[in-house]
């Protein structure tokens, strides 16, 4: 069984293509990421799921039902990516407006996730309009977990959120997966996608670029690492198992390293080191892979 | 049932804006009945006429044509600019927020993803503007009989009441329809608010224009306007068969045409 099924979903805006021939599905209990720079069509891939965007092809089924058809939400909860919330309302009235929609489904978890989320009943006081980005985001996770979903859309969730709140907010995507729920997690953070991911869709200008293991899309990744030397550089640093490209300029080098990084650090770990620099892989880097032919190498 | 969630949502969101013009509309019916029966007639008309601009005071020179009575000057009260206003207001923020201006603001994202039907979602919002404009109208002639009361004016039966109530509920029914079929078109709330505004502008002019200019007479069948005539209803006792069958055919109309755009376009 999948919790959710998508198969050559398509969409066009006049003459620009948001989405072509999508598809891809998720199981229950899977932590699908959905990958892709900003204008890749993640946001409007996830509106047609939530019965907001009508697809000019294909078809999506969430829960063994139409995605269109209402009563499929029933069991699905739904973050949007640019979320917006009457202003004038308190938080609170706000998880009890959105609670009553499902009356069959009582906002169970609403209590847990509002500890979680460290969610000050003070805030849940106020009106919406005078919280801050990061807490109007919290509450837009409570809405759409409150009521234990067994199908979770969300659309760049960690946005706007402290790191510590980005952490305690992926481990209960993460509890939630393991009670059975399938979760669609869309973003343009490799980071946090490789952290709760089991596999990735890599979706760019519409198309999906690569459906795959998070294993093997971390194999994928390229860290642009720079170290400065005191002495010399090793001759055989460019040779070195995962260094796809050095640059030399003195006692500086600049490699290129693809997948694990520990034979780099076990050269490096013999020689004396003035600065090492190793930064998150970014996402262009990926897309740059599979721009640049990867897919037909096969690797 | 997440429709009449969404109802109550609704009412609460709007219920302050919805009762400040239900009593403003009611005090303004009330006050022309203070100014009816304070003061003789004729110097309640001129200091009503007096108070409007020149074209103004033509128009309501050409809607008194039945004469400087007490009921006909009442009649006038529910031709006014301001009962207008009022209702149109109401008629034009309900239609504007439903579609556009929830898309505008971008709250309508979380409620459409909610299983709500799209056919709940349209169906909640017309259910309750109609009941707003019904009860605007009733605390119009809440305000009217009110008056009548306090100041001893020759009351109206019950038969010209609801009539009057009926068509002033019609006619805000069409302005509501019709600024809705602009709303399910749109994404913008001030412009909707506006081309609903502009569309009431039009007819009130146009049948006011017709009336006091023979050669511009043609315009009026054309205008919502003239399928309101408070003289007509209250002065001569004439009923509003055929008000209500052209009113209630443009909101029937806009309405389909409304939802037939609304069920199929895409949100926000």
């Amino acid at each position: 069984m999948v919790a959710l099924d998508v198969a050559g979903l398509t969409k066009r805006y006049g003459a620009v293509r948001a989405l072509e021939q999508v598809s891809f599905s998720v199981a229950p209990g899977e932590i699908f990421g959905y990958l892709g720079p900003n204008g890749a069509g993640k946001t409007t891939t996830l509106r047609i799921l939530a019965g907001l965007v009508r697809a000019d092809a294909g078809e999506a089924r969430m829960l063994d039902r139409p995605a269109r058809a209402a009563a499929a939400r029933a069991s699905v909860g739904y973050l949007p990516g640019d979320l917006k919330l009457h202003g004038g309302m308190t938080g609170s009235a706000l998880l009890d407006l959105f609670a009553r929609f499902r009356p069959a489904q009582p906002p169970v978890l609403r209590a847990r996730l509002l500890d979680a989320l460290a969610l000050d009943p003070r805030d849940l006081a106020r009106r919406v309009k005078f919280l801050s980005h990061g807490t109007r985001q919290k509450l837009g996770i409570v809405i759409a977990m409150q009521h234990d979903p067994r199908l979770l859309l969300l659309d760049e969730p960690t946005s706007g959120l402290d790191p510590l709140v980005q952490m305690a907010f992926r481990d209960l995507v993460v509890e939630r997966a393991q009670h059975g729920a399938a979760v669609l997690f869309s973003s343009h953070v490799l980071s946090e996608v490789e952290a709760v991911c089991g596999r990735v869709a890599v979706l760019g200008a519409g198309r999906l670029l690569a459906l795959e293991s998070v294993d093997v899309l971390r194999g994928r990744m390229v860290r642009r690492v720079r170290v400065r030397f005191r002495g010399a550089p090793p001759p055989t640093l460019a040779d070195t198992p995962g260094v796809a490209g050095c640059d030399l300029a003195g006692l500086d080098a600049t490699l290129q390293v693809r997948g694990d990084v520990n034979p780099l650090l076990r050269l490096l770990a013999r020689h004396e080191i003035e600065r090492l620099v190793l930064p998150e892989p970014q996402l262009e880097d990926i897309f740059l892979h599979y721009f640049a032919g990867g897919r037909d190498a096969g690797d | 049932m997440p429709a009449i969630n969404l109802l109550q949502h609704i009412a609460v969101r709007h219920a302050p804006f919805l009762i400040a013009s239900a009593v403003l509309l009611a005090a303004f019916q009330l006050l022309i009945c203070a100014a009816v029966g304070s003061v003789d007639v004729s110097g309640a008309l001129e200091t009503l006429v007096h108070s409007l601009p020149p074209l103004m005071q033509e128009i309501v020179s050409s809607q008194l044509f039945g004469g400087f009575t007490p009921r006909g000057l009442l009649a006038f009260g529910w031709s006014h600019p301001v009962t207008h206003a009022l209702g149109s207001a109401v008629a034009i923020v309900l239609a504007t927020r439903a579609v556009a201006g929830e898309s505008e603001t971008g709250a309508i994202e979380l409620l459409m993803s909610q299983p709500l039907s799209r056919g709940a979602y349209f169906a909640a919002h017309v259910v309750f503007a109609l009941a707003a404009i019904a009860s605007l109208s009733a605390a119009g002639v809440l305000g009217t009989v009110i008056g009548q009361g306090v100041f001893e004016i020759e009351r109206f039966g019950p038969g010209p009441l609801l009539r009057l109530a009926l068509a002033y509920s019609l006619l805000q029914g069409a302005v509501f329809g019709i600024t809705l079929l602009l709303s399910a078109f749109g994404r913008e709330g001030g412009r909707v608010a506006s081309g609903g505004f502009l569309i009431v502008l039009i007819s009130y002019f146009g049948e006011a224009i017709g009336r006091l200019w023979n050669k511009a007479a043609f315009i009026r069948p054309w205008t919502l306007h003239e399928y309101f005539p408070p003289h007509d209803i209250l002065v001569r006792g004439l009923g509003i068969a055929k008000p209500a069958v052209v009113l209630g055919s443009v909101l029937a109309a806009s309405l389909a045409l409304a939802w037939a755009r609304f069920r199929t376009r895409d949100v926000p």
